[in-house]
């Protein structure tokens, strides 16, 4: 990366060295320390976080990380009771409008001056940034970037359909998955059953769309928009999708149905770039799939954002502030976030980082560039189903309207929108 | 234990060594009994507090009135969860009291290998309601249990769907949980047939009634005390039903098939909505103390009758 000494910048490091005694004393005489939680034990979120522990142990520090395995929500169970008992981790896995909310119950450390030094905030998506600065000041910093609408499609389910055209709007999806369905799939599309699962193809439903109608209506909580006719057309799409689901998945995970999406008995998978992580994991190849941007009716990538980050909580330890500090750094470090994306399968948070390698895939690279070109249309909009757009409680409130809606058929279109602005209305 | 008995009987020991004789019973009954009423009675009071309360994330002060019940009463999930408590309540209550009965009057022949069969009927109970859960929903998924086992047998018109459906997904759970505690219901029957006065039996015998009317009428009828207990137990295991829910539904299809505790669970641990779980955690107590104390009333009654008789 070229140097360029701007005066801000300057002025920047400065602050920096003033507002940091702490940083100074991390170099000279404790060795810093990190306590963290996190909900990543197992398979390849539990590798990574592993490989960046060893990166802060050979920068000489101690690293102390105690994973909560399950979902965020039990992450967090752990993370309120220690913030009750006056003692929260120097750092913990923290994400979206949640940072905000658990930002306001215990301090958090103020991370501008760090974040200025490393220029941080020119290579990050400025709604992302939002999330993480939200009085102002950074206060938690993104690691990892997923989109939660990638459409994965079997290299043997459509050499099946003999279909070679990769899907674009959702007319074309819906084309799709019929021919699958006469090529003899019984079930073309691979989705599990999950409360995400539901909520995922919902919001990729409405943002393929519109993803104007989506940010009004799941981001702002627009009562035009969440009564708006595009919630209809998305509740209908929704239904399309979950016709073209196996029923017999219950509420098991999509991963279930891995296998059969690979041997090309189901055609197609609508989900997050982390199922690539997943698949390798499992032992598939990466030539077993394709990769592409989620269906969009305007012919231009919709890319749905879901970002994993870190927060980092306010201690009064010497070698835990100078623990924080070299975690901040390594965080936003470029090479740290290329190491952490190609284990899991995600994008890096920074925009700067070159993608062209050979330890990156096809998906990623064509994630990526998703990324580049739907900020560019103002296409990028956060995650529903994974707790970017919404506090927990108000997202499960729209899920659990959501979740109905797709095991039961029973319920139209029109009524799911009426109750989805009841359930925002009253979760409020 | 005899010196124990010894001293005591001895006349003119002091009053402080009597008290220091006592004191093991002290601590051993008195201790753990106070704690425990203690937790668990300033643990409710406290709940019932942050019932009241605007808490969110995680506990605060303020008094927000009957807002938080307000709001999960006419919740959707809250609804559903009461309305599937009613119907798994009752099914489960009846179906595995008379599974119960009919198991252990069957027992209750002198058959061989009674104690065989006793085991493997009341086993179940020793497994854990998590394993029961995820066990039963492998054998109800159509994919790959009882259905396609069907199915592979050559019966291909066969269908057993329920728990993917989102009618008849309780239904899942009553079988579950009858399988699992019957067999708590049969050992008590059995516990109450084999308690019969056998010179009744034989009195209705030498009287001319056959063995259905001998059970109708003169066994079954000294059974009810022990009906009672078995259907306070298991309302109360169906009030607070968690984890074999939670293993084998979880709450779905959708939210078919909610019940109160996970609703609890769920606004508690999920939505970080600590003032709205603790309002339906009291909610659940009351409907706890609807069976409970009805129960205890009964218990005092008859005590008290039959101190008089």
């Amino acid at each position: 990366m070229p140097i360029t000494t701007t005066r801000r910048r300057l002025l920047a490091g400065s602050a920096a060295a003033l507002a940091l005694p702490a940083f100074a004393r991390a170099q000279g005489a404790v060795k810093p320390r990190l306590t963290a939680i996190s909900q990543w034990s197992a398979g390849s979120d539990g590798a990574a976080i592993t490989a960046l522990g060893k990166k802060f142990e050979e920068k000489g520090g101690v690293w102390q990380h105690s994973p909560v395995p399950g979902f965020t929500t039990d992450m967090m169970n752990k993370l309120r009771a220690q913030i009750i008992a006056g003692d929260p981790p120097a750092c913990s896995q923290l994400k979206g409008p949640e940072i905000a909310a658990w930002s306001k119950i215990a301090p958090t450390v103020d991370l501008d001056a760090v974040v200025a030094a490393a220029g941080y905030e020119k290579v990050v998506a400025p709604d992302l940034a939002k999330l993480h600065k939200p009085a102002g000041k950074w206060i938690a910093l993104p690691l990892q970037i997923y989109s939660t609408n990638m459409l994965f499609l079997s290299k043997r389910g459509m050499d099946k359909a003999k279909a070679d055209k990769v899907p674009v709007t959702w007319a074309d999806f819906n084309d799709l998955a019929e021919k699958m369905k006469s090529a003899g799939m019984a079930y073309p599309i691979a989705n599990g059953g999950t409360r995400a699962d539901d909520g995922q193809k919902f919001e990729a439903s409405l943002a393929g769309i519109s993803p104007t109608a989506y940010r009004a209506a799941c981001m702002n909580l627009d009562k035009k928009a969440l009564e708006g006719p595009e919630m209809k057309a998305a509740f209908a799409q929704t239904r399309k999708i979950s016709d073209w689901c196996d029923p017999n998945v219950g509420v098991q995970p999509y991963a279930t149905n891995l296998k059969r999406f690979v041997d090309g008995d189901m055609g197609m998978l609508i989900m997050g770039g982390w199922a690539q992580g997943v698949l390798k994991n499992a032992g598939f190849k990466f030539d077993d799939y394709v990769i592409t941007p989620g269906p969009s009716d305007n012919g231009k990538p919709v890319f749905l954002l879901n970002a994993d980050a870190f927060i980092f909580w306010q201690r009064k330890e010497a070698d835990l502030q100078a623990g924080q500090m070299l975690m901040a750094q390594l965080v936003m470090d470029p090479a740290i976030q290329t190491m952490y994306s190609q284990i899991t399968g995600s994008i890096p948070v920074r925009t700067d980082v070159d993608l062209t390698g050979a330890g990156w895939s096809d998906g990623q690279r064509t994630t990526a560039a998703a990324l580049k070109n739907a900020m560019g249309n103002n296409q990028a909009v956060l995650s529903l189903a994974h707790n970017m757009a919404q506090e927990n409680g108000l997202t499960a409130a729209i899920i659990d309207v959501i979740t109905e809606y797709v095991k039961n058929k029973t319920i139209k279109p029109d009524e799911a929108v009426s109750r989805l602005a009841e359930a925002v209305e009253g979760a409020r | 234990m005899t010196d124990v008995a010894s001293t005591a009987t001895r006349p003119g020991r002091s009053a402080t060594s009597e008290m220091v004789r006592r004191l093991p019973e002290f601590l051993v009954i008195w201790v753990p009994l106070l704690l425990s009423a203690a937790h668990l009675i300033s643990f409710s009071i406290w709940t019932i507090w942050i019932s009241f309360t605007p808490s969110t994330l995680i506990p605060v002060t303020g008094w927000v009135g009957l807002r938080n019940y307000n709001s999960v009463l006419a919740s959707r999930n809250w609804q559903i969860a009461f309305d599937n408590l009613l119907l798994f309540g009752i099914a489960f209550v009846l179906l595995s009291l008379t599974t119960g009965l009919l198991l252990a009057i069957l027992l209750d022949q002198r058959i061989r290998g009674e104690n065989v069969l006793r085991t493997i009927f009341l086993y179940p109970l020793a497994v854990s309601f998590v394993v029961t859960g995820t066990v039963w929903s492998w054998l109800l998924n159509p994919g790959i249990g009882i259905e396609k086992l069907a199915h592979d047998l050559g019966w291909t018109s066969f269908h057993f769907d329920w728990l993917v459906n989102r009618d008849m997904a309780i239904w899942t759970i009553v079988i579950a949980a009858i399988w699992q505690s019957s067999g708590f219901a049969m050992a008590l029957f059995l516990a109450g047939l084999r308690s019969v006065d056998s010179d009744i039996i034989k009195a209705a015998q030498i009287d001319g009634a056959g063995p259905v009317r001998t059970y109708w009428r003169v066994i079954l009828p000294t059974l009810w005390p022990i009906t009672v207990t078995v259907i306070v137990v298991q309302l109360q295991f169906a009030i607070s039903a968690f984890d074999l829910v939670r293993a084998l539904t979880n709450g779905g299809p959708g939210i078919a098939t909610q019940l109160p505790a996970l609703v609890v669970y769920d606004l508690m641990f999920q939505r970080s909505q600590l003032g709205r779980g603790a309002a339906a955690a009291v909610l659940m107590l009351l409907i706890l103390l609807a069976v409970l104390l009805p129960y205890a009333a009964w218990r005092y009654v008859r005590q008290r009758r039959a101190a008089h008789a």
